[in-house]
């Protein structure tokens, strides 16, 4: 009797594992390799502010009120169940403090950083790979425009500009939420939030933010537009390049808070 | 001298596409390509247009730009039909700035009456039929005055009618600007009222290459089974 070792579940088990590396080492390539194509278009700039507002204009319209409400949420929600324990046991007085420190270090950048994957990198991503499966980024080669600069371009640099504006304006929207919540649930006065809210804060934290922002920003908007321009095969290959830049956008940002909480905070 | 193709090969995971083909085409002349579905012909065009690399042999041109009309027209649907046409004239690197707002308007108003649809600067992709849709990707590939034309399959998709139109501005652009054209189709109909010569591919080689009377009165098994479109014959499909 003949053994067909390709009909065995470990050897097909195994090829799944060998694809999956496969795909992604290449998708790495390719972002790293479209990253430097990107950052080598900026030499000849030639987006107007007109691409770039309209890019904007799609952070602040249409996601700003859904990530503001993430974020706030989820203030609200820490606030209400640490409030009540910290009065009881005397922490009253530190709950601005920790507030303020989980919302500016941690919590509204990364939420921020959630909400905007799940509505700008989908989005860039279905756009883009949508216009590869059409044959629209052939077309823009064929005219000799290069797509990554035409594309990227205007999206990257929204993306990097308009997310410390996101980031900040939840994070103050969340550690105000956190203050109602402390309110209503443990009759905190909202001086003693607030006063203890400085404790917590340096400017240095703020830097951070920021930091972190700018490279969130950055980060989605790449990995979307790359995954999206990586497409092939028709519908399916939008649904499958969506779903990645989201994946890959949610890992990506994760590493980098890891980077950030060691670098500056340990 | 146009475009001269030597010994072309191309392969796609180890799957040979190109088979070592050549053909010429002359300014001012028109060839088609035809065959199976699958037999390359749109691999042909992405070549000459550098949308893919070849593995080996020569294809040599003339100098200046290759415009390629797309399969489904490709447009820009963002952009609006003015955007669409003066794309390159507005993104390209060398020719960026080089046209005043009115100067692109005139050309894109010529263009656009060269494929018969003036006044439409203003409309978007979506608001467009199929067959303008085309004739707008057209007028946009012909925008940097190109020496070289490619149209993947202009009139798939049309009623007979729009494909006539079609194939008459396929000759009148070929007239106006003296280019070598390379027309991928199916029908017989295009072939007759557009090209010049005709070369059909099977398994990634040339198994006819003549005029398109010669297409229809040879009686090798490939041109029987094609001009009479039968199941029976050499050309198998899988
Ligand atoms: N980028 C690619 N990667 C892998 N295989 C490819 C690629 N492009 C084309 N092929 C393969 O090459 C073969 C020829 O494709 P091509 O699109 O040139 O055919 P065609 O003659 O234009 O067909 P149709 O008439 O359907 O348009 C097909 O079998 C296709 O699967
Ligand atoms: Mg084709």
């Amino acid at each position: 009797m003949k053994i067909y070792y390709q009909n065995t579940y470990t050897y097909k088990f195994l090829k799944l594992i060998a694809h999956q590396v496969k795909d992604f080492l290449s998708t790495l390539g390719d972002i790293i390799i479209y990253g430097l194509e990107f950052l080598k278009g900026l030499k000849h700039f030639n987006t107007t502010p007109k691409d770039i507002i309209e890019q904007c204009s799609r952070f602040a319209v249409s996601s700003l009120p859904i990530t503001l409400t993430i974020v706030c949420m989820t203030s609200i929600i820490i606030s209400m169940q640490v409030a009540e324990e910290m009065v009881k046991h005397g922490g009253g007085n530190f709950i601005g403090m920790l507030m303020a420190i989980l919302t500016v270090r941690e919590e509204g950048a990364i939420m921020s950083g959630f909400a905007i994957i799940s509505m700008i990198g989908s989005s860039l991503a279905s756009e883009i790979a949508t216009m590869k499966v059409t044959e629209q980024i052939d077309a823009i080669s064929v005219l000799k425009v290069n797509p990554v600069h035409y594309l990227f371009t205007p999206r990257i640099i929204a993306g990097t500009i308009m997310m410390p504006f996101v980031v900040i304006l939840a994070s103050t929207l969340g550690i105000i939420g956190g203050a109602i919540a402390a309110n209503i649930t443990s009759e905190l006065p909202y001086k003693a939030y607030f006063d203890s809210v400085w404790f917590g804060l340096s400017l240095k934290d703020l830097y951070v933010c920021i930091l972190k922002s700018i490279s969130f920003g950055f980060a989605i908007t790449l990995i979307s537009c790359c995954c999206g321009l990586i497409a092939k095969d028709g519908a399916k290959g939008v649904g499958i390049a969506t779903t990645k830049a989201v994946v890959w956008s949610f890992v990506s940002i994760v590493i980098i808070d890891l980077i950030f909480a060691t670098a500056f905070f340990y | 001298m146009g475009i001269e193709v030597k010994n072309l090969k191309k392969s796609f995971d180890n799957k040979t596409i190109i088979d070592d083909i050549s053909f010429k085409v002359d300014d001012g002349r028109i060839l088609s390509i035809v065959g199976f579905s699958g037999s390359g012909k749109s691999t042909v065009l992405k070549l000459i247009s550098g949308l893919l690399e070849k593995d080996s042999g020569e294809i040599i041109t003339s100098g200046g730009d290759v415009a390629m009309v797309f399969q489904y027209s490709a447009l820009f649907d963002s952009l609006n039909v003015f955007d669409n046409i003066s794309f390159a004239l507005q993104e390209r690197k060398d020719l960026r700035n080089k046209y005043t707002r009115k100067e692109l308007e005139k050309i894109v108003a010529e263009k656009l009456e060269l494929v018969g649809l003036s006044g439409i600067e203003e409309k978007f992709p979506s608001e467009l039929s199929g067959g303008m849709q085309k004739r707008v990707s057209f007028a946009r590939a012909i925008v940097t005055e190109p020496k070289i034309i490619l149209y993947d399959e202009p009139t798939a998709g049309l009623d007979p009618i729009s494909s006539t139109l079609i194939e008459d501005y396929i000759v009148r652009l070929k007239n106006e600007t003296n280019a070598a054209s390379i027309v991928v189709t199916h029908q017989m109909s295009t072939i007759r009222r557009t090209s010049d010569s005709v070369l059909m591919l099977y398994n990634g080689k040339v198994v006819f290459e003549g005029t398109p009377d010669e297409l229809c009165l040879e009686n090798t098994d490939y041109t029987k089974q094609f001009v009479n479109a039968t199941i029976d014959g050499p050309m198998k499909m899988n």
